[in-house]
């Protein structure tokens, strides 16, 4: 199974990263400010003029709208009672707090054992992905041999089959294995990894060949090199790719749900459909709620690899 | 979610073809399954839950397990909607292990019995003495396709029109009916809107939400169709003339198509609804105003059935074709049927179930619920073909409604519908008749 959907993954990682620069290219703006009050000077030199502050701001309030709008939305509405979430006019406050749509998941989803289940899934996928992706990009960034292009061309390939083609095939594979309903089969098919390699390769082929050979001479060897020279210096790559992979494998839906039968190991995205009515009335505040539910771990674990990916941007700097 | 529906249409696209894929696959043949499926293991019962049936269902699951501890049954959560449930029964008829028991819609059964995917079930009824007369007559002919039944009912609905008897009070109409014509609705609806602050008089659902299926009990008191059996009809006059009173009555503001059309119902956004039976048990709870259900607006037939049955697949073992057949006719027992649609807002499919007393007090507490069971004798016909029977005909025709909706030329719309349609029932369907 190809990992097709990184792309997806990587516009969703986008935006706060977006955000982030726009909340810190304000923060530099500020400190120009305090600067310039001192140093009137330098705002010529910078060529900052109040018109084009006042676009940049703009843009940047626009930019921050357009992310944080339906993100409030989804957290209000998960707090509203029915009637609020569909009162003409628009209610942006509710008139009535309704945190009890958050218990209401709890309670009537099992939704623990979907998490279990998600996180059991995604942590096993992102591991595997993560080695099979860096140690394929190692080889196929330092090992020659004859054929590397192609083959690399080969994997390069399979990001573009759509995954939708091969689930027949890959359905009754694993159907006949006996692996329906089981953590096996939802996780083996979705394995395979093509981007991540892709991504790696072309990060450790950018890594100036001084350092490796410095390494070499020190006497490092092959797997030394890897863990002590090249994964250091690739950190915020590495963490983009753990980050997507983390993303992408958690917001997985079709192939698991053909595979789980239960709620045995069925993961959250499956769970939450439960929340919807086939025929007949929504209430979306619970869906809403399941929704934050399910976002949030994705939301921390994006918290935790920033700090690093960050980290190793300034690291690079410095030596760069 | 978005995923899924591209992903289904793909599939579903596939499913006329899904036997050959199997074999396509490589890795098995659906004969070993059929002998193979291991005849031990608790019979699967695959289920999109419909109208948030999950727990009652589990519960007589659980009622049907403990007096049967030799033919067990699992219930299976095999999708959010019977799509989604079309799509992973596809992808097990592909070489997988089979279910025993699949809900089948409308839309979806047809194509099962084409494909030769769910077995026709006349013979085992009759090998197993299992007595069919009396479910309602009109239900159950729903599943017969060359003679032979391909299903038996199970949560089938009509659609009814939902009132807000407060804004019919304001707007001095009669607050224990809803309109007899759709050209009477028409009268009514300017009042409606004036009693309402101007607000539209009729919520109607999108068509990725089912308008097609709404839209149909309208078109046929103009005395248009889809189809005339397998020659689809959207370019007659008559047809012509409903998408056009349709669009007329948009236009004018009366009616409103939205994607949450119950919910803008419900919270007094519109004083009219068209919604299924299965949305009554939801309405009744949630909605914040007082209401009653109507028949749609005649002349009879306004109103095509709907919802699903069950189906047993082709490719399982004898033994566990009649294990499944008893089990489903306990399922769909008046009992059970009675304690299924009061959970539900489903129609019962037994006709003893009315005079059962338990049935009989429900209703008279529940006169709503009356509405569509009444209707069902009166005012309901079996779908058009173009809409249940042709490969995603109930998606090509709401979208061409949505179009027409949004303001699109009517005949043009409905001409390139005719054209299309009859490209695919030229492909997939004649040459195997």
């Amino acid at each position: 199974m190809s990992t097709h959907h990184s792309e997806d993954a990587f516009k969703q990682v986008i935006p706060p990263v977006a955000k982030k620069e726009t909340a810190s290219r304000g923060s530099k703006a500020t400190g120009k400010t305090k600067v310039r009050k001192e140093k009137p000077r330098q705002q010529v030199a910078l060529g900052i003029s109040p018109l084009s502050k006042i676009g940049g701001y703009a843009g940047a309030i626009i930019a921050a709208l357009v992310i944080a709008l339906p993100l409030y939305f989804v957290v209000i509405t998960s707090l509203k009672n029915h009637a609020d979430i569909y009162a003409d006019p628009i209610k942006w406050v509710p008139s009535v707090w309704v945190p009890q749509n958050f218990s209401y998941v709890w309670n009537t989803l099992n939704f623990d054992q979907y998490l279990m289940n998600s996180i059991i899934i995604t942590s096993i996928l992102v591991v595997i992905k993560v080695s099979l992706g860096v140690l394929s990009a190692y080889a196929f960034a330092f090992i020659k041999f004859p054929g590397v292009n192609a083959l690399f061309f080969l994997v390069i390939g399979t990001l573009m089959v759509p995954n939708e083609i091969t689930i027949i095939s890959n359905y009754a594979l694993v159907s006949q294995l006996g692996w329906r309903d089981t953590f096996t089969g939802i996780i083996v098919p979705l394995a395979g990894v093509a981007f991540g390699t892709f991504l790696m390769r072309n990060h450790f082929r950018s890594l100036p060949a001084e350092i490796m050979e410095a390494a070499t001479m020190d006497g490092a060897g092959f797997f030394k090199t890897l863990f002590k020279v090249v994964l250091p210096m690739s950190w915020p790559t590495l963490m983009a790719f753990i980050l997507i992979t983390s993303v992408n494998e958690w917001n997985q839906y079709l192939w698991p749900f053909l595979i789980s039968d239960t709620g045995r190991v069925a993961p959250l995205q499956i769970g939450l459909t439960l929340l919807q009515n086939n025929e007949g009335l929504t209430n979306w505040g619970p869906v809403m709620a399941g929704t934050i539910l399910a976002t949030l771990p994705m939301i921390l674990v994006f918290l935790l690899l920033q700090r690093s990916m960050i980290k190793g941007l300034t690291a690079g700097a410095v030596k760069g | 979610m978005n995923i899924s529906r591209r992903h289904m249409l793909g599939i579903s696209g596939l499913g006329l073809s899904a036997a050959l894929l199997s074999a396509c696959a490589g890795t098995g043949t659906s004969t070993s399954s059929s002998g193979g499926q291991e005849a031990s293991g608790p019979l699967q019962f695959w289920s999109n839950h419909p109208g948030s049936s999950r727990d009652v269902e589990q519960k007589l699951i659980d009622q049907w397990n403990a007096d049967n501890p030799d033919d067990q049954v699992q219930l299976i959560d095999a999708g959010a909607n019977y799509e989604e449930l079309a799509q992973k029964f596809n992808a097990a008829l592909s070489g997988g292990q089979l279910p025993d028991i699949v809900v089948a819609s409308d839309v979806t059964w047809f194509n099962f019995a084409f494909t030769e995917a769910t077995t026709p079930l006349d013979d085992i009824w009759e090998s197993e003495g299992i007595d069919t007369s009396t479910y309602v007559d009109t239900l159950l002919g729903d599943y017969v396709y060359d003679g032979k039944h391909y299903g038996v009912p199970y949560s089938r609905s009509t659609c009814l029109m939902y009132l807000n008897t407060d804004l019919l009070a304001k707007a001095g109409l009669p607050t224990d009916r809803g309109p007899e014509t759709w050209q009477e609705f028409a009268e009514w609806a300017p009042k409606l809107l004036e009693a309402n602050g101007g607000k539209a008089a009729l919520s109607i659902p999108d068509g990725s939400n089912y308008l097609d299926w709404y839209f149909q009990g309208m078109m046929w008191t103009f005395g248009g169709h889809y189809s005339k059996e397998w020659d689809p009809t959207f370019t007659d006059e008559k047809t012509v003339e409903a998408a056009k009173f349709l669009q007329d009555q948009v236009k004018a503001g009366h009616i409103v198509i939205s994607k949450d059309a119950e919910n803008e119902f419900g919270i007094g956004n519109t004083a009219a609804t068209l919604a299924s039976t299965g949305s009554l048990g939801g309405m009744t709870e949630s909605a914040s105003v007082p209401f009653i259900t109507a028949f749609m607006p005649g002349p009879a037939p306004g109103c095509p059935t709907g919802g699903a049955g069950l189906s047993i697949p082709a490719g399982i073992s004898d033994e566990r074709k009649a294990k499944a057949a008893k089990f489903i006719d306990w399922f769909t027992n008046t009992e059970n049927t009675i304690e299924f649609t009061q959970a539900t807002g489903y129609m019962p499919v037994r006709q003893d179930a009315a005079e059962h007393p338990d049935e009989a007090a429900f209703l008279n507490e529940n006169p709503n619920a009356r509405t569509a069971i009444e209707q069902l004798s009166e005012n309901t016909a079996s779908q058009d073909y173009a809409r249940v029977f042709v490969n995603g005909g109930g998606k090509r025709i709401g979208g061409a409604l949505d179009r027409i909706v949004a303001g699109q030329d009517v005949t043009e719309v409905l001409s390139s519908l005719q054209e299309e349609t009859q490209k695919v029932i030229d492909r997939d369907i004649k040459p195997h008749l």
